[in-house]
């Protein structure tokens, strides 16, 4: 059974798994602020407990919006992914490498320990990039920490994909261990990490003698295997035998390609899932998919 | 793209990433305090082939120091093995320099052509190949981004190493390359919209052996388009193809004995897409298994510097239709 159901961001920041082509469409009748809230709603009416989001621009608007609603509960969960990764490929094409370091380091608070690293500009900089890590997060959630409803709690915050399986393939164990400390020490929230080689992951931390206990993993799990690598049979093993920590699936539906009922078919044939993550587009969306994801539900 | 294939590498079982060259010295400190301490980083290229026992060097360098890094790598060590982000060159010039070059390696040879490993791409080039869509008559292409949105100061925005038609372009240029032969350019435009050394849009006429006609265009200023897209739409007598990097439909009007009539739609979930580890997209991971396939088994592959530098050629081509003056 799941513990959580969370909202996922895509259909309003404009990605769609599916095709390029249909996330233009998307983009083009993305609704109001307003109008996403009451899909936030319906979908909360429907079982959904929680929103998972990226630090788009957009979400800020909505979770500053969120405070309005009525439906959010004292349970309600955010679940915030960073960084916006293609913010900062963007940086990188215009600028370089360099430049996008410089814009990262511009944009860190001038007080507290980030100070002290930036001192004296770029050149004489003390390279302390896991202190650089811890200051980088917290300035990427103060403001959306300072617009979120009151009643909602700070679940899991969980890094990008784009660095997780970059620290796993250059086995950068004190990175991971470096998040999950600033996590546990400066905020009352699981750390988590989004992966598109599950099977990786668990192996890494398993050969450097990480502990998954109370760590969360977001991670593709649909009935064709899409984006499972090695391999939807490597992924599905690798989750039959995990012992601790959390995994919240993503991609039940393939980005579109499968029907809500064959995504559920497949999800109940999976053990040690502890929650599922979808975006929908409209309140009718939100409550034919919710509906029926919430039998899934442990109540 | 040097630590996307750094990463993709390092996770892959045969491959080891051991040296990195990098000039800036903040970003190799940056580097050497994140990654392993088993890597060696070096300032200078031939130093660090020198002093080390590499099997193979990634050239993700700007593309106007592509051809400089592979003539002076090859100088060096003759057993290298080396893989070239595209385009091969800045030029056909350069690009021929580097096959004189390639000729004198005994290590293999390829360039970074990712799309080529899409299998959306490689089912289209089925279709187009077996004769399913008739006599060609003509098609349109085009490859979007919304990567340049106003003047950047990265070595893309400087004249003779950037531009569209040297960053974008060349990954539609190979794909047409690939699936219907070289082919001449009958005219070209290019035009600035943001940057003031180079181009953001460029619209080419082409023209292939086989009658088939029609024009691609490149721009990395379409603000709708959030991640760089591939577009190919091509008809024949007997039917069409459109293929995307998402998506590949076929429509079969009849009139020919090779398929039956009827729609066909491939989407990427169609398709088996698990590698051994992704980053981005699979085809990079492909890309880089078949380079190392090929190094073991000391075979030249498909996409080595000589199919690339005609990727080159007809860049040139488009460059001189649109500035007969050579501005």
């Amino acid at each position: 059974m799941l513990k959580s159901l969370l909202l996922g961001d895509n259909p309003w920041i404009g990605v769609s798994h599916l095709s390029q082509s249909r996330a233009r469409e998307t983009t083009e009748r993305i609704p109001s602020v307003e109008a996403i809230v009451e899909v936030i709603e319906r979908a909360v009416l429907c079982g959904a407990t929680g929103f998972t989001f990226s630090t788009h621009p957009n979400n800020f608007q909505i979770l500053k919006a969120l405070r309005q609603a009525e439906t959010i509960r004292h349970d309600f969960e955010l679940c915030p992914v960073l960084p916006y990764a293609e913010g900062y490929v963007r940086i990188t094409n215009e600028k370089g490498m360099i430049g996008l370091v410089r814009d990262v380091l511009s944009k860190l608070p001038s007080s507290g320990k980030a100070k002290a690293l930036v001192k004296g500009g770029i050149s004489a900089m003390r390279l302390d990039p896991l202190s650089m890590l811890g200051a980088y997060v917290d300035m990427e959630l103060a403001s959306y920490l300072n617009v979120k409803p009151e009643n909602a709690n700070l679940g899991v915050v969980l890094l990008h994909e784009v660095v997780t399986d970059l620290a796993i393939s250059f086995r950068a164990k004190h990175l991971f261990e470096s998040f999950i400390g600033h996590m546990r020490d400066h905020y009352d929230a699981e750390p988590g990490f989004v992966t598109r080689n599950f099977a990786s992951f668990v192996k890494f931390f398993k050969d450097e003698g990480l502990s998954l206990k109370d760590v969360t993993i977001m991670t593709p799990f649909n009935r064709i295997g899409f984006q499972m690598n090695p391999s939807r049979e490597s992924c599905e093993n690798h989750l039959v035998h995990l012992s601790e920590g959390s995994v919240i699936a993503t991609s039940i539906l393939a980005g579109g390609y499968l029907g809500p009922d064959e995504a559920i078919e497949y999800l109940r044939t999976l053990p040690n899932l502890s929650g599922v993550a979808v975006g929908v587009s409209s309140k009718e969306h939100a409550e034919q998919t919710y509906s029926k994801l919430r039998p899934l539900l442990s109540t | 793209m040097g630590i996307l294939h750094a990463g993709i590498l390092n996770s892959l079982p045969d491959a080891c990433v051991t040296a990195i060259c990098e000039k800036d010295s903040f970003l190799i400190r940056a580097a050497r305090s994140l990654l392993p301490k088993t890597i060696a980083f070096y300032k200078d290229p031939a130093k660090m082939v020198a002093n080390e026992e590499l099997g193979a060097v990634f050239i993700t360098t700007p593309i106007r120091t592509h051809v400089q890094l592979i003539t002076e790598l090859a100088r060096t060590s003759k057993d290298l093995s080396l893989f070239v982000e595209k385009p091969l060159a800045a030029s056909y010039e350069e690009a021929r320099i580097a096959c004189e070059t390639a000729n004198g390696l005994r290590g293999i040879h390829m360039v970074g052509f990712q799309k080529r490993f899409s299998p959306i791409f490689q089912k289209a080039r089925e279709f187009i190949q077996n004769g399913s869509l008739g006599d060609l008559i003509f098609f349109r292409a085009y490859s979007f981004s919304s990567d340049v949105l106003r003047e950047g100061g990265s070595w893309r925005f400087r004249s003779g190493s950037g531009g569209v038609l040297l960053d974008l372009a060349p990954h539609v240029l190979d794909l047409m390359l690939w699936l219907f032969g070289e082919p001449a350019v009958v005219a070209a435009l290019e035009k600035r919209v943001y940057s003031s050394e180079v181009d953001d849009y460029v619209h080419a006429v082409l023209s292939f052996k086989t009658g088939l006609k029609g024009h691609v265009d490149a721009c990395w200023s379409i603000r709708s388009f959030r991640l760089p897209e591939v577009s190919i739409e091509v008809h024949g007598k007997n039917g069409m193809l459109r293929v995307t990097d998402d998506f590949l439909k076929v429509r079969i009007d009849g009139g020919g004995a090779a398929a039956v009539a009827g729609t066909q739609t491939f989407n990427k979930q169609s398709f088996d897409s698990s590698v051994p580890f992704l980053l981005a997209d699979p085809e990079f991971t492909k890309e880089d298994e078949a380079f190392l396939l090929a190094v073991r088994e000391s075979r030249i592959p498909d996409l080595n510097f000589f199919e690339a530098a005609k990727v080159n050629a007809i860049i040139d081509q488009i460059d001189a239709k649109a500035n007969p003056t050579g501005e």
